[in-house]
């Protein structure tokens, strides 16, 4: 892209020209999110978000709106994570015209209108109150790892925030912050498909018409200290139990760190894949749940997705592993069956086999992480957030043609642990749990189905292996009491 | 004699038949091979990504479960398919995927299984050995068929946290006396807990129905047609044939409204689930294509009922309606979730009185024309990598056993009239259709 006019900025646009591709998608990366929440105002950020997308404009309703875009099966929506919003959208090159006109008109002249902004905080509110606590224990857990591991820092709630903070939040809130962060010097311009320059200019002069402001760059702070084992049993009526582990890690995506890491948590826990080593021992031999997996950068929306998502990017990471729900005798077990894979893991490292059959496989698999022009748009977005060059994905490849096994062992002496960090359980009979994990009681299992000399033998490893957990790191909160 | 045999080979080998295809609402040619064993494959070149979409499509789903005390074994059976081959067993199985680096899945439904690979064009040659050799020569011992119903049944607990699995289990429940669709995929809990005692039966689930016949093949992507055609042949011509039908009972008419009270066993809003019995899908038909468009019409984003309880009085967190398009007559589902629950009754009556008046109203002729537009665009936006094309194709193969049936399908619909509609709702959204299921959590 070339040509520049008034206010076009090529350090903030990325593009992604696919004259094959009869739509075009644009992304505009808004430098704010839910850390920028006031204190006592949690949900801001996210609440904001909606009110531009899922709301009316200054002229329209929301009805309106939605007839507007409704016959070119466009739409566009925005996101709030931690650190960043992306305004977002794609449409058929036919309704290009009708549909930029609309997507300014709702970015520029948001309605902020009362009864959107009623219905919108009221559905905030019901995800919290019922949906988050009552009907999905695997999030639940995830968002309360989250949310103890950052705690007191300006990570230590979840994007929707909390219902005291919702609660608090009025419309004028939610006009500051848009006023504050949706300014013309705070974003990142995201565009592809079959575009050109005209374009990319005629977007611009568009967001050159946004308020005033100043760039709101990342404010650092101590990344927090976990000193031992902690654990949260979280009591609820369950069936079933849902495990979360994690500590804060120090390493970025783009750093050679990150991809030799990358190797060694694909081999541990690849998402949702059953390449992943804690899904062969938890799941394909045991038969204990439905999958086990490992992170080092957080992935929401986990259940649903099958790839990393994008536009989430944060400068605070953590190193994670998500145990999906276990049937609840056998929790203290599936508990030490994962610590033990991390204890083998960081004291021995991967062997010239897990090391060559991860990195061939990280190699292409990574070609499935952006196939469409909206995602390499949205990974370009990422790139700038992580100031990577030439992409993240196409180093992704190169890297793990140049890494040794050396290397990565190296880097999982230097970054992973098993001793320092949080657990959250989502469970029943909370005092039953904490009692085990005190006394570090031996968790016999026992199958209903046969099982190999060679599991049964691991099995005697397992049962007993220590985890030690003191008494006074151990805190039981009734699911109520959550995200109040 | 060796010449008659000649004739005889040469007679076997042009029975495997090859065609390619235009459409006129389906945006891509497509290349077709019929084997003779009946295993046909969809080949689709698109784009130049280097990557290839390959879905194995089993016309087989939780549907054909239909002997006592088996619901939930076309998925359970869907999770047995990893467990390998005497050539390629489970652990080398997974090996090669994962050194070749392709994302691979599977997924069970009603109608249908799939399994799934996207993966660099490259390794298609290997990836067809692989495939062809699971569905020809699945073996598994007793002792992995075992560990594996702890997974499925773990998959079970984990999706009952939500309160919509219960409703809709009720549902069907209630809607169903003989056909299977009274059960849902993953099946009834005390069948599940069953499945360890089940492996003989598993043995011949995977004779009966992963026949040549009842599989289709799609590839979507960056590959040379001709030397697929080619693969295609070699891999798959040596499955033997030897689907058997499964048993499935009619569904009487339903001759009276139903009704039932879920008291759910956590905290949720309360949930209202109505459906209505339809026909099994079809393509052509006017009245079966019109519940399709009427979802959109009076359930959509767009509709006075989404406009009036969601944005207006806010006495739904939303409201939206599935057409339910299946092998065999199935509903058309409207699913609400309320905000309090002395609003249930008022919310049922709204739902009710948008079905009286598209009966006594037309549709105005705008509202419908957009609609066009809305599925003529969406359907086009949605083909925007090979998978996203390839992951829609299932659905209308397990349907019609062909695609040829997206562009009837596509007809029909850009042909409906507002008479159509008000024909179709008159016709299918009776009382004596009618189902309905009130869930409600504890206080």
């Amino acid at each position: 892209m070339s040509g520049l006019i008034y206010g076009f900025d090529e350090k903030k646009t990325v593009t992604i020209v696919d004259k094959t591709d009869p739509t075009v998608s644009v992304r505009i990366w808004f430098k704010a999110g839910a850390m920028d929440d006031p204190a006592g105002k949690e949900g801001l950020a996210n609440l904001t978000a909606q009110m531009l997308t899922e709301g009316g404009t200054a002229k329209k309703t929301y009805e309106q709106v939605i007839d507007n875009l409704y016959p070119m099966a466009a739409y566009y929506a925005a996101n709030a994570s931690m650190e960043m919003t992306v305004f977002y959208g794609r449409v058929h090159k036919d309704n290009l015209e009708d549909y930029l006109a609309m997507f300014f008109e709702q970015l520029l002249t948001p309605g902020f209108r009362d009864e959107d902004f009623a219905r919108i905080k009221q559905n905030n509110l019901n995800y919290l109150k019922t949906t988050l606590k009552y009907s999905n224990d695997e999030e639940l857990g995830k968002a309360v790892l989250y949310n103890n591991i950052f705690n007191n820092t300006p990570y230590g709630h979840i994007v929707s925030g909390t219902i005291s903070g919702l609660d608090k939040i009025t419309l004028n809130d939610v006009k500051e912050f848009y006023t504050k962060y949706f300014n013309k010097n705070n974003f990142v311009l995201g565009i592809g498909g079959d575009i050109d320059d005209k374009l990319v200019q005629r977007v611009w002069e568009k967001l050159n018409q946004l308020p005033a402001g100043v760039e709101n760059n990342f404010k650092d702070f101590p990344t927090p200290k976990i000193s031992g084992k902690n654990v949260t049993i979280i009591e609820k009526k369950a069936s079933a139990t849902a495990i979360s582990i994690g500590f804060p890690v120090s390493f970025l995506r783009g750093s050679r760190d990150w991809y030799a890491l990358a190797i060694a948590n694909s081999y541990l826990g690849e998402h949702r894949n059953s390449s992943s080593h804690l899904y062969q021992v938890i799941r394909e031999q045991r038969g204990l749940n439905y999958g086990d997996y490992s992170y080092i950068e957080n992935f929401p929306n986990g259940g649903r997705l099958q790839l990393p998502p994008q536009n989430v990017a944060r400068n605070k990471q953590i190193f994670e592993i998500w145990i999906r729900p276990v049937p609840n005798e056998t929790r203290h077990f599936s508990l030490r069956a994962a610590l033990r894979e991390l204890k083998i893991l960081v004291d021995n490292g991967l062997t010239k086999d897990q090391f060559e059959l991860t990195r061939k496989f990280l190699k292409n698999y990574v070609l499935n992480f952006a196939t469409t022009t909206n995602e390499r748009v949205a990974y370009a977005l990422d790139d700038k957030f992580y100031n990577i060059s030439p992409g993240h994905l196409q180093n992704f490849r190169e890297m793990m043609d140049e890494l040794t096994l050396e290397a990565v062992n190296a880097a999982i002496k230097k970054h992973l642990q098993y001793d320092n960090m949080e657990i959250a359980f989502i469970t029943q009979d909370a005092n039953g749990l904490k009692d085990a994990l005190v006394k570090d009681t031996v968790s016999p299992i026992s199958y209903s189905t046969p099982k190999s000399m060679e599991i049964l033998e691991e099995d005697k490893s397992i049962i007993s292996f220590p985890v030690k957990i003191k008494a006074e790191n151990i805190k039981i909160k009734k699911v109520e009491e959550l995200f109040n | 004699m060796l010449k008659n045999l000649l004739t005889l080979l040469l007679l076997f080998i042009s029975m495997s038949t090859s065609y390619t295809k235009d459409y006129k609402f389906f945006p891509f040619k497509t290349h077709e091979v019929v084997l003779e064993n009946g295993f046909k494959a969809i080949l689709i070149p698109v784009g130049n990504s280097g990557l290839v979409s390959y879905y194995s499509v089993v016309r087989t789903g939780s549907r054909d479960e239909w002997e006592e005390g088996k619901s939930g074994f076309a998925h359970f059976f869907e999770h047995m398919m990893f467990r390998g081959t005497d050539r390629f067993p489970g652990n080398v199985y997974d090996s090669i995927i994962t050194s070749i680096g392709a994302n691979a899945n599977a997924y069970t439904s009603d109608d249908l299984t799939v399994y799934h690979l996207n993966f660099a064009s490259d390794n298609l040659a290997l990836v067809m050995d692989l495939e062809s050799d699971r569905f020809r020569n699945l073996k598994y011992s007793k002792e992995q068929f075992q560990t594996e119903s702890g997974a499925v049944y773990g998959e079970y607990r984990k999706g009952r946290t939500s309160p919509w699995s219960v409703a809709v289990e009720e549902l069907r429940e209630k809607a169903f006396d003989k056909h299977t669709y009274k059960h849902t995929t993953i099946g009834f809990e005390r069948d599940i807990k069953d499945m360890p005692n089940l492996y003989d039966y598993s043995v011949s689930f995977y004779n009966r129905y992963y026949r040549p016949s009842n599989v289709t093949l799609v590839v979507v992507g960056d590959f040379d047609v001709e030397k697929t055609k080619e693969l295609v042949t070699k891999y798959y011509t040596p499955w033997k044939p030897g689907y058997t039908e499964p048993k499935i009972e009619k569904e009487p008419a339903q001759t009276a409204p139903r009704f039932r009270q879920v008291n759910y066993d956590g905290k949720t809003l309360p949930l209202v689930i109505v459906g209505f019995k339809t026909d099994e899908f079809r393509a052509k038909d006017k009245n079966f294509v019109s519940t399709i468009s009427f979802a959109d019409l009076a359930f959509g984003e767009t509709s006075d009922i989404y406009k009036k309880l969601v944005l207006n009085e806010q006495k739904v967190q939303f409201i939206s309606a599935n057409p339910g398009m299946n092998r065999d007559p199935y509903m058309f589902e409207i699913y609400t979730m309320i905000k309090d629950e002395k609003d249930i009754d008022y919310v049922t009556g709204e739902i009710n009185k948008v079905i009286e008046t598209y009966k006594s109203t037309k549709v105005e002729q705008d509202k419908l024309e957009r609609l066009k537009k809305q599925k003529k665009y969406s359907f086009l936006m949605a083909l925007d990598s090979p998978d996203a094309v390839a992951s829609m194709l299932p659905q209308y193969i397990t349907l019609a056993n062909n695609i040829d049936v997206i562009d009837d399908l596509t007809g029909t619909m850009m042909n409906l009239s507002p008479d159509d509609i008000q024909k179709a709702v008159k016709l299918y959204f009776t009382e004596n259709n009618r189902n309905t299921v009130v869930l409600k959590g504890t206080k």
